[in-house]
This record gives C-alpha cells, sequence and structure tokens, in this order.
C-alpha cells in the first residue's frame, strides 16, 4: 500500500493506492492523523486506487473522524471503489463521513461542509 | 490445502491471495469472493491481535477444503483458549474504531464454529456455500473435490 499527502489551498490530500488491511492500516492512520493535527481546516482521503480495505482500514478512518472533531477539522472521503463503499454501508459509517464521487466534487464541497460533530 | 504462517499482518495478504485463488476456481462471483477474502482476513486478523496480543512468533494455519456446493476453511492457532461469549460485533449504533471484523465475519459467511476437540489452541471452522446451494445443501454432505 501506498500512502502520499499533498497540499492544496486549505486542503490537505491523503492518496492511498492498494490494500488496506491490518499491517498496512499504520501508514494510513500516521498520514491521516498528522494531517488532521496539521491546523488546516480541510482533510481528504482519496481511495480512488484502494483495491482493498478491511476492519483495521475502516477503525483507522474513523479515529480520523474522532481526531475531526476534536481539531473541528473537515474530513471528507472520495473515489471509493464498490467494496470500500459496501463495508461502509454495512457498518452503517456511510452516512457519518462525508463521502464524494471524485476529487473535483470534494474539492468544490468540502469548504462548505460542518466538521463531524458526533453521531 | 493448508498454509501455515507467522502472527505477521505483513502475511496477510498471502492468506487474501490464496483464498480469492480458491474462491474464484470454485465458481464464486467476484463480489463473493472479495468478501471471503475479507471475511476469512478479519478471522486470522482476530487471531494476531487478541490470541497473539500481536506477537509474531505464534503460528496460524489455514486450511481450505473444497467441495462440490460450498468452501469451508478452518482456521487453527496454537493461543489461549477463546471464550465465545467474548466474540461479538459492536453496536452499529456506536461511532467508534475497532469491533468490526466479527461484523464483517458473520456477514459473509454461512456457518461458523469452534471446535472443541482442540486440545491445545483453537479451531475455528467457516463455511460458505456456493450461490444458490444454501436452500439446497443436504447437511452439508456435498462431495469432497480436495
Amino acid at each position: 500500500m501506498r500512502v502520499q499527502v499533498r497540499s492544496a489551498d486549505n486542503v490537505t490530500i491523503v492518496d492511498c493506492a492498494g490494500e488496506i488491511d491490518l499491517y498496512s492500516s499504520t501508514r494510513l492512520r500516521e498520514a491521516l492523523l498528522k494531517a488532521l493535527r496539521s491546523g488546516i481546516p480541510s482533510v481528504l482521503v482519496n481511495m480512488e486506487e484502494v483495491t482493498y480495505i478491511d476492519s483495521s482500514g475502516i477503525a483507522t478512518l474513523v479515529e480520523g473522524l474522532q481526531l475531526s472533531q476534536q481539531t473541528k477539522t473537515r474530513l471528507g472521503l472520495y473515489g471509493l471503489r464498490n467494496n470500500a463503499r459496501s463495508v461502509l454501508e454495512l457498518a452503517r459509517l456511510h452516512k457519518v463521513f462525508n463521502i464524494f464521487q471524485h476529487e473535483q466534487e470534494a474539492l468544490e464541497k468540502i469548504p462548505s461542509t460542518r466538521p463531524f460533530e458526533g453521531p | 490445502m493448508k498454509i501455515t504462517i507467522s502472527s505477521e499482518p505483513r502475511l496477510l495478504h498471502i492468506l487474501r491471495g490464496v483464498v480469492r485463488w480458491r474462491a474464484e476456481e470454485s465458481g464464486f462471483l467476484s463480489s463473493d469472493v472479495e468478501s471471503l477474502a475479507l471475511a476469512i482476513d478479519e478471522a486470522v486478523s482476530n487471531v494476531i491481535r487478541h490470541t497473539y496480543l500481536s506477537r509474531p512468533d505464534g503460528k496460524v494455519s489455514l486450511e481450505i477444503r473444497t467441495f462440490s456446493d460450498r468452501l469451508e476453511f478452518v482456521l487453527e492457532d496454537s493461543g489461549p483458549k477463546v471464550k465465545r461469549e467474548d466474540i461479538r460485533p459492536r453496536s452499529l449504533d456506536e461511532v467508534r474504531p475497532g469491533g468490526l471484523g466479527t461484523l464483517f465475519i458473520n456477514c459473509f459467511i454461512d456457518e461458523s464454529s469452534y471446535e472443541g476437540e482442540c486440545v491445545e489452541g483453537n479451531r475455528l471452522r467457516m463455511v460458505k456455500y456456493l450461490p444458490g446451494r444454501v436452500a439446497s445443501c443436504d447437511e452439508g454432505t456435498g462431495q469432497e473435490r480436495g
């Protein structure tokens, strides 16, 4: 799994690629939590190239969501493939995340969303 | 076929690969193949995290038995006995990390049971029927294909 971080105006994008499992989710966790603690208003996770995600990957995203509540950061996901979307729906988490189709939509809409305020 | 790995998370992808290959060969739909890979991955991850407490020196064995109507996965470890009452998915009303692995196993596996004859460690048997075979299966008497 590969994780890269890039920044645009007021947005940090965490690009993920490959399979997110118990082993590789630590890399996502490190990058995501660092971005959320950086003070930037919005963080997006690009999942276009994520081919697999397990419960540890989902747990990492939820941990990020909880941190975003503390840091008042907007957090969004985009580019979810069917399998990632399915596991989020199964866990009933698809309604608590800001989920966008693609990067352009995410960049346009994330500034107008509200930071997570709890379930 | 039976594969044994050490309890290292970096090796999980190997088991996923074998499960996908076996499930594809058995005729499962691609969506079921991925669900099966996830379920078995979660079961092995549970062993690594909860039975071996993330120590990398444990052993985990996965046996895959192929039948005409189903695949059976037998997961064995040599860690402390698992208490069944401790294994349950978390409430879906909560938004917190963790507790989802058991949910995914329960959703994607048709039958699962701990086999009691294992003197040491744990033996978890998980069964997935081919599409359309659950209702018609005759108490699991499908012929083993090796």
